[in-house]
């Protein structure tokens, strides 16, 4: 939908105002967010506010929205109606060559892990640092130390083909954390792992979290859920789930 | 980030090393081809003035022309202004040239009962006055003056050579265009290829905060490279086959002022150059069609 179709539909609402007031802990808000994708909406109405330095776990079936939430989120798809603010920035106001600086706010981990298979661990998470500009050495370093973090740094010369699965994790881990992004967002990132390794990635993110950083997890690992950790926000067929009282809390985060 | 761009264009050419040989290749051999008909207009060229420098009108007289007549024949091809020189050569002395020429043979012509051939006037022409249609219209003029029997000059031979030179220009021209467009689409091509074999990683990439600079820099240095290097090789196959094959092309007689050339460093340069431009070009369209989000 084109940026004026969004306001013009905000207004109709009576409640384009409510934009100005920006609350300073809210780092990311989604107000009356919906997706479709022809004629099936995969996200409907969708608010929701995600405090700076919270732990987000979004949950729910399949099919729910979680992975259109973060693709929302990371600009990987434009929401067909409503509004989303990223650490400050409308994404809806955002123009495509703004597009990889919003990117570059964010770490992304995803299930199928998305590393580049001709390239080696190393390389895969110096990317992020290549991209911004970094010098070669400081490249070097801080790459190596987002690698000893996750505990990989001993195949930091290998090609992730030859990784497992936990490991090609752990790097794609290391690649979002290398940056020291804000907001690090996370789909399915133990969906297809083994209990060892998916206890291995929670921990990280954890750490990543101890460290300052806003971590949203679309997750159906109810194992990781139930650790109590974090915020558990519920979404059922593209709509948070007022049972469970989420939509309460969800609100309580906009200045209406 | 131009030397990073650099570096990983480096890299993505080691690792689609085939594809990119096969498109230095396809482009070398395009250069090869048009630059071979360059070569040919140089020389054709060069040939042609060095040929028109040396250019005459043999005007033979009917026989039995007077003095005074030879005289008004003379001031009147002088009075059409193309003629630097008008050199009478007579009866006799074109026989007395014409027995030192055929040297051991001459003893050929004592048979003879007399003297055949005719007075003569030798015209040399001014430099303007030598491309052929101004050759081909001044012979006819002199041919339609009093005591003129016939006018020779190189006329079959020069309208053979303007024909085939122009063929030559016309077909010159056709594959010169064929092969900008051929080239254009191999780069074209081979980005598109190599983008679509990385789609996944250009994907990635973005995904992880690349701009398009970070992702266009690295194809386009890699598309001039091709261009670079597909127009040199082009131009060195040419030069190697130019040093081998002109030393036994033995040019003799009347053709001796002729001596071929390569083409010049500057023109070789602005082939190489265009080579790296259509690279470019090539590569700008991939990328327009590709990296549309």
């Amino acid at each position: 939908m084109s940026k004026l179709g969004s306001k013009l539909r905000l207004k109709d609402k009576g409640l384009s105002d409510m934009f100005v007031m920006h609350k300073e802990n809210t780092i990311i808000r989604m107000f009356r967010v919906s997706k479709r994708y022809g004629k099936m909406e995969a996200l409907s109405d969708l608010t929701l506010d995600i405090k700076d330095g919270e732990f987000v776990f979004v949950t729910g079936p399949s099919g729910a929205g979680k992975s259109t939430m973060i693709k929302l989120l990371y600009m990987g798809e434009i929401a067909s109606e409503g509004a989303i603010i990223i650490d400050g920035v409308y994404m809806d106001r955002i123009t495509r060559k703004q597009i990889p600086r919003l990117r570059r706010k964010l770490g992304i981990i995803f299930q199928d892990f998305k590393l580049i298979p001709t390239k080696t661990v190393f390389q895969n998470v110096a990317l992020v640092l290549e991209i911004v500009g970094v010098k070669p050495k400081e490249i070097q370093r801080r790459t190596m130390e987002a690698l000893e973090r996750v505990g990989i740094d001993d195949r930091a010369g290998e090609l992730t083909p030859v990784l497992s699965g936990g490991e090609k994790q752990r790097v794609a881990v290391a690649r979002a954390i290398v940056g020291e992004p804000r907001i690090i967002l996370a789909d399915e990132p133990t969906g297809s792992l083994d209990a060892d390794s998916a206890s291995h990635i929670f921990q990280l993110l954890q750490d990543a979290h101890a460290d300052g950083a806003t971590v949203v997890v679309a997750t159906h690992d109810q194992q990781m859920i139930n650790t109590g950790y974090g915020r558990v926000v519920r979404l059922a067929k593209g709509r948070l789930n007022s049972e469970d009282g989420e939509m309460q809390y969800a609100g309580q985060g906009m200045d209406v | 980030m131009s030397m990073l761009a650099a570096k990983r264009a480096l890299r993505d050419i080691r690792s689609n090393i085939f594809l990119n040989m096969v498109s230095v290749l396809t482009i070398a051999l395009s250069v090869f081809i048009v630059s071979a008909f360059m070569l040919f207009f140089i020389n054709a060229t060069d040939f042609l003035d060095g040929w028109r420098k040396g250019v005459r009108i043999i005007v033979y007289m009917t026989d039995g022309a007077s003095e005074a007549e030879r005289l008004s024949l003379t001031e009147a091809i002088q009075k059409t202004g193309a003629a630097q020189e008008v050199v009478f050569i007579s009866r006799d002395e074109a026989f007395k040239d014409l027995k030192k020429k055929i040297g051991d043979q001459s003893s050929l012509l004592d048979g003879l009962d007399k003297n055949p051939l005719p007075d003569s006037l030798e015209i040399t022409l001014k430099d303007v006055y030598r491309g052929p249609e101004d050759i081909e219209a001044l012979a006819a003029r002199i041919a339609g003056l009093p005591q003129v029997d016939d006018v020779e000059y190189a006329q079959k031979w020069l309208q053979r050579f303007a024909g085939v030179y122009n063929l030559f220009k016309i077909t010159g021209l056709v594959l010169a265009s064929i092969f900008f467009i051929a080239t254009l689409l191999i780069i074209a091509n081979t980005i598109r290829i190599i983008m679509f074999s990385r789609r996944e990683e250009i994907e990635i990439i973005r995904i992880v905060g690349a701009d398009e600079n970070f992702i266009r820099y690295p194809l386009f240095i890699e598309a001039i490279l091709q261009g670079f290097l597909g127009g040199f090789l082009g131009i060195v196959a040419l030069f190697l086959a130019f040093v081998l094959t002109v030393p036994n092309l033995s040019i003799e007689g009347a053709f001796s002022f002729f001596e071929m050339r390569f083409i010049p460093v500057k023109f070789s340069l602005a082939i190489v150059l265009c080579s790296m431009t259509i690279g470019w070009i090539g590569c700008y369209f991939s990328i327009r069609k590709f990296l549309k989000l």
